[in-house]
């Protein structure tokens, strides 16, 4: 009876409970996709930076692990200092830039330290970079894009050649030559990373030690399990940033809930009242108040949910190469919250429904 | 707090025959010097001023008076939906002012149905929702032989499944005294149940009263300001300015 009586009343204000589920749905959604977007992004770098092959990554004072964050320029000169380290074989300086409109990082590179740090490209198509306006991408990128060897591609107000067309998995999907980045960027004889390869892998330890000792207070970071670096508590500021966002989509939910609990109670006064009058407790009638806003937390998740699903699927239409994981913990974690927030925001109007006094409720008009 | 059973009524089923008042029978209903003073900021309205009277099992009593004498809040009182300022009223052995708020709820849950004026349906629910749920508040489940009998008694039958938006007044008062009664409650209190409805509809709750009283035994407190109406009581109070005016007929 209790359970026929919530599914009534939240069919009986059609418009209220779909403004009430939306809101709910809105805010699982930014739940699952905000955390879905910052984790996507982080593995796919992660992966990609792993994938370059260098065995130590240099990069300036307070640089994020997440260097999608930051592009920090540094002088290209300390690559001299750092191949004068022992056991180092190469070093390869590469500058990054983001590019908005398409939400990529660009590398900036030199294609012989690159080529030696990472063991070169994987060539699909066409040839490695040697003019100052060639262009690489990687078939990812050239497939969602549509670009192809030998035409002209226009990035950051330049127009670009597209020489060559490579395997992924190497940092980046756009690579272009540093000192044509430096140009555009403004960063000449500037750096935001160096990718430094060992004689031996078992080396690196020992660079490593050595590069901390010589470059304090900058970032010296191992590439090999790179990947277990890339948590959200490994990057200053975005844990915040995530929690920043899961505690606005929350006040949203608990906002709207409370609104439309607190509207329903003063609706539903009179009800209220001859509820009392039937003898119903103040517990009967929390747990049909509390039901009531659980039942719309509930099915507003699961319609978050898939809002979710429907959201970045549209996201990856507009943006390919965009990695947003949905993942189980996190669809569950945001409908906790969700319903968390939805009963906390129920709770006062379920408090004063309690202790209406029932003949002034049965009076109300 | 375990409600006093000082004499166990049996169940309504099946239908018993006609019950008399019997003057040695303990009242099912009694209060002493009742009174109930309101208070709006600094000023005091004694709404009951030492309401004395009883109601016996069985009875159907009318309760009559202009409006404003206090038929309603005594009706409240009696029925542990207020709280007396003063004096005792006592409901099948159960001293209400002794009571706290939770008290009075399980009072009412298994000793009191209540009618009201403007029938008080819950409207999203159908009138065998709305009739259920007075069985799931009393915390016995759904008895389907009780509801089959309450809802053939009163004609609801063909109208179980319209909600109270698509029922006419009469109908739906009708819902509400099967709501009233389907716990079988001690004593069943109308607060003018024929108010909201026209001549027909009225003598048809009316009537349906008249037969609760006379083939189940419920004992009914019916406050009305309406003569035709309280004529359907085997007993009429009258009330005037918050007091009990024994035996004088209204003018």
């Amino acid at each position: 009876m209790m359970r026929e009586l919530v599914l009534r009343n939240v069919m009986h204000r059609p418009v209220r409970t779909v403004v009430c589920l939306l809101a709910v749905a809105v805010e699982v959604s930014v739940v699952v996709l905000v955390v879905g977007l910052t984790t996507g992004l982080m593995t796919d770098t992660a992966k990609r930076i792993e994938g370059v092959g260098a065995d130590v990554m240099l990069q300036p004072p307070s640089a994020s692990a997440f260097i999608a964050f930051s592009s920090a320029p540094m002088p290209i000169k300390l690559r001299e200092k750092i191949v004068q380290i022992p056991h180092v074989a190469s070093v390869a300086p590469v500058l990054l830039q983001f590019n908005a409109s398409g939400l990529e990082i660009v590398y900036g590179i030199e294609p012989e330290s690159f080529r030696a740090v990472s063991g070169g490209f994987v060539f699909h198509k066409g040839h490695d970079l040697e003019q100052p306006d060639d262009m690489i991408v990687d078939d990812v990128y050239a497939a969602t894009h549509h670009v192809r060897a030998g035409q002209t591609y226009r990035l950051f107000e330049h127009d670009f050649h597209v020489v060559g067309v490579v395997e992924h998995g190497k940092g980046a999907r756009i690579f272009v030559p540093i000192e044509t980045l430096q140009e555009i960027a403004a960063a000449h004889d500037k750096a935001s990373l160096f990718f430094v390869r060992c004689n031996r892998p078992e080396e690196t330890e020992a660079v490593m030690e050595e590069m901390k000792n010589r470059f304090r207070g900058y970032e010296v970071r191992p590439l090999k399990e790179y990947l277990s670096l890339m948590t959200a508590t490994d990057l200053p500021g975005l844990r915040a940033f995530i929690n920043s966002m899961i505690a606005l989509a929350a006040c949203v939910g608990f906002l709207v809930i409370f609104l439309c609990m607190y509207t329903t109670i003063m609706e539903r006064t009179r009800q209220i009242g001859v509820l009392k009058s039937l003898g119903a407790s103040d517990g009967y009638i929390a747990q049909a108040i509390l039901s009531e806003s659980a039942t719309l937390c509930v099915t507003g998740g699961v319609c978050g949910i898939g809002l979710s699903v429907l959201l970045r699927a549209l996201a990856l239409a507009k943006w390919p190469n965009l990695t947003i994981l949905i993942t189980p913990e996190w669809t569950a974690g945001a409908m906790l919250i969700a319903l968390a927030g939805g009963l906390l925001g129920a709770a006062y109007p379920t408090w004063l429904a309690c202790r209406k006094d029932p003949v002034e409720a049965l009076a109300f008009e | 707090m375990t409600l006093a059973q000082p004499e166990g009524r049996p169940s309504i089923i099946p239908i018993r025959g006609v019950q008399h008042p019997v003057p040695q029978v303990e009242p099912l209903l009694k209060t002493e010097l009742l009174w109930k003073v309101y208070r709006t900021g600094q000023v005091e309205v004694p709404a009951l001023q030492g309401v004395t009277f009883e109601v016996l099992p069985g009875e159907f009593v009318a309760v009559m008076g202009p409006s404003g004498c206090g038929k309603s809040t005594l009706l409240h009182v009696i029925g542990g939906l207020a709280q007396a300022t003063r004096g005792r009223v006592l409901v099948d052995g159960n001293d209400l002012t002794a009571m706290t708020d939770a008290e009075r709820t399980k009072l009412r849950r298994h000793k009191v149905g209540f009618v009201f004026q403007r029938f008080n349906l819950l409207p999203a629910l159908d009138a065998r929702g709305n009739i259920a749920l007075a069985q799931h508040i009393h915390g016995n489940g759904f008895d389907p032989h009780r509801f089959e009998v309450v809802t053939r008694m009163l004609g609801l039958t063909e109208r179980l499944h319209h909600k109270p938006s698509e029922m006419s007044g009469g109908e739906q008062q009708r819902v509400a005294i099967a709501r009233a009664i389907i716990n079988e409650p001690k004593i069943l209190l109308a607060d003018e149940p024929t108010g909201s409805l026209d001549t027909k509809n009225s003598t048809l709750v009316l009537e349906m009263l008249r037969q609760l009283n006379r083939d189940l035994g419920q004992t009914i407190v019916m406050i009305t300001h309406n003569p035709e109406a309280a004529a359907y009581g085997n007993r009429i109070v009258h009330m005037r300015d918050g007091v009990i005016v024994d035996g004088a007929p209204e003018e």
